[in-house]
């Protein structure tokens, strides 16, 4: 683990230094809202949880949970998802 | 999107209904595997609809088994699936196709043809001459030839100058040009004679024997230029008397020609008049008011405006429609449109000189309405009539002088 969290490190300090963003360099995801009918990750690793009131999404390491009412996938790519419906709530956990 | 639902509804997609305790693990796996996934939409707690392209549901049968999931097939959408439907009703897509060929057969035909431009050459006429060419009523449009119409139209009709022939559809167009013919000239014997009373300003004489001169005041019906020429007079002999006894040459007969003359006169017209100085009466206010009501076996029901007319005084313009009878069939439903145009009382004070000046454009238009459409007006002038005591009416006459030709054919009877 410490090896891990040592090799996080000099990436974030060599993408700060050669200013890349760091979605490119860290693999982060890329999270657009749309007013809160639509939302748009990506690079994302996955759906965890799918339901009308909850669309959990895994992220890197993270997950990225969405609360909302009639939430649809309006579609699902290997690296690129969209939901729409009334969102209520972005949170990570 | 809309090219995506095109290309969508072009390559066919299925809407799935994937039950299991894990759709969320089927979505992924699809997904990872390239196959796209859209309109999830959660129905239920273990059921979950979503679309998929038609070529991409095979590989959803593995992905099903792995994740422990079972979907089928709800819906099927596209071009592909209503091909297959139309398979089944061969004879439908067999009419349809026929349909279009039989149409695209049909407009093959000249089934129109139209002639314009003919003004004294009959319709058939043109068409005869059109059909020797080979155009007419159900030719085939490859089979016309425009040019050999065009020429064979020109051939026939001497009185066409030119000829144009489009087939546009499945209607042609003769376009056709009348040539002017010069009519027959009249050569009966006739005298000019005056159309209405008048002073001759200037005559000209084309042909025949002028009787009146200019400067001459001449009265409706007189002879202005005879037609009737007669002998010239034979110069007496120079230096010679005539002698006594000498007997008298025969007379020769007037020579009987057909009168031309362009005689010019100037014509006065009259007209008269009048308009009070204080002007009372009725007229429209501008505003008016649509009612339209039904009329049913003798009840009238109002559809549309106001109950009780809203004016004190009006004029009513009523519209009445009803269902043509057809054999013994009355239907007893009347559309009654009656408009309604508010009048309103006035009274005017034009004052003299004002009365005056309508006055005279009133019997400027009564006197104009005499004149002949191309007279020329040469002078106008008013004349006060005068009916003794003061009244509230101002009259007044207008005189229009013109300058026209009077001159008027008459056969001279033999």
């Amino acid at each position: 683990m410490a090896w891990h969290d040592y090799k996080k490190k000099i990436k974030r300090q060599f993408s700060e230094f050669l200013e890349i963003p760091g979605d490119v360099m860290l693999d982060l995801p890329k999270i657009v809202l749309f007013g809160n009918i639509k939302i748009f990750i990506e690079n994302h690793r996955g759906i965890i949880e799918y339901t009308t009131e909850k669309v959990r999404v895994n992220v890197m390491e993270d997950e990225v949970a969405i609360t909302g009412e009639n939430l649809l996938l309006r579609n699902v790519l290997p690296d690129e998802l969209c939901v729409e419906g009334k969102i209520k709530s972005i949170s990570f956990l | 999107m809309f090219l995506f639902k095109l290309m969508s509804y072009l390559q066919g997609y299925l809407l799935i209904l994937v039950t299991g305790s894990a759709p969320e693990k089927f979505v992924n796996m699809s997904a990872g595997r390239g196959i796209y996934l859209w309109d999830i939409t959660r129905v239920s707690d273990s059921a979950v609809v979503m679309k998929v392209h038609l070529r991409a549901v095979k590989p959803l049968r593995h992905i099903a088994r792995r994740t422990s999931c079972r979907f089928r097939i709800k819906r099927r959408v596209g071009f592909p699936f209503y091909l297959a439907w139309l398979k089944q009703r061969k004879s439908l897509a067999l009419g349809a196709v026929f349909f279009v060929g039989a149409l695209y057969f049909l407009s093959s035909f000249v089934w129109f043809i139209e002639v314009r431009g003919n003004d004294r050459l009959g319709v058939n006429e043109v068409l005869q001459a059109a059909a020797e060419a080979g155009l007419s009523r159900g030719t085939p449009k490859w089979r016309v030839d425009p040019g050999r119409v065009e020429a064979n139209i020109g051939e026939k009709l001497p009185l066409v100058s030119w000829t144009g022939v489009y087939i546009k559809g499945a209607k042609a167009t003769i376009e056709v040009a009348e040539r002017t013919v010069p009519g027959e000239e009249d050569r009966r014997p006739a005298n000019i004679i005056a159309k209405k009373s008048g002073l001759i300003k200037e005559i000209l004489v084309l042909n025949g024997h002028p009787v009146v001169k200019e400067g001459d005041t001449v009265s409706q019906g007189q002879v202005l230029v005879a037609g009737a020429i007669p002998p010239p007079e034979e110069p007496l002999p120079p230096g010679g008397v005539k002698k006594p006894g000498e007997k008298p040459k025969p007379v020769q007969p007037a020579r009987l020609v057909h009168a031309s003359a362009i005689a010019r006169a100037r014509v006065w017209y009259e007209g008269y008049g009048e308009s009070a100085v204080i002007e009372t009466g009725r007229r429209l206010s501008g505003r008016s008011e649509t009612r339209v009501s039904m009329k049913f076996y003798g009840k009238e029901i109002i559809l549309a405006g106001s109950q009780n007319i809203p004016y004190e005084l009006y004029e009513a313009n009523t519209l009445v429609k009803r269902v043509p009878e057809w054999r013994n069939l009355n239907i007893p439903v009347e559309l009654i449109t009656v408009k309604y145009y508010e009048l309103v009382d006035y009274k005017e004070d034009h004052g003299r000189a004002g009365a005056r000046g309508i006055a005279w454009e009133r019997a400027l238009a009564d006197a104009g309405s005499k004149m002949p459409p191309g007279a020329r007006i040469q002078e106008q002038w008013m004349e006060d009539v005068s009916t003794g005591p003061e009244e509230n009416v101002v009259r007044v006459k207008a005189v229009i002088e013109t300058v026209e030709d009077i001159g008027e054919e008459e056969i001279i009877n033999p």
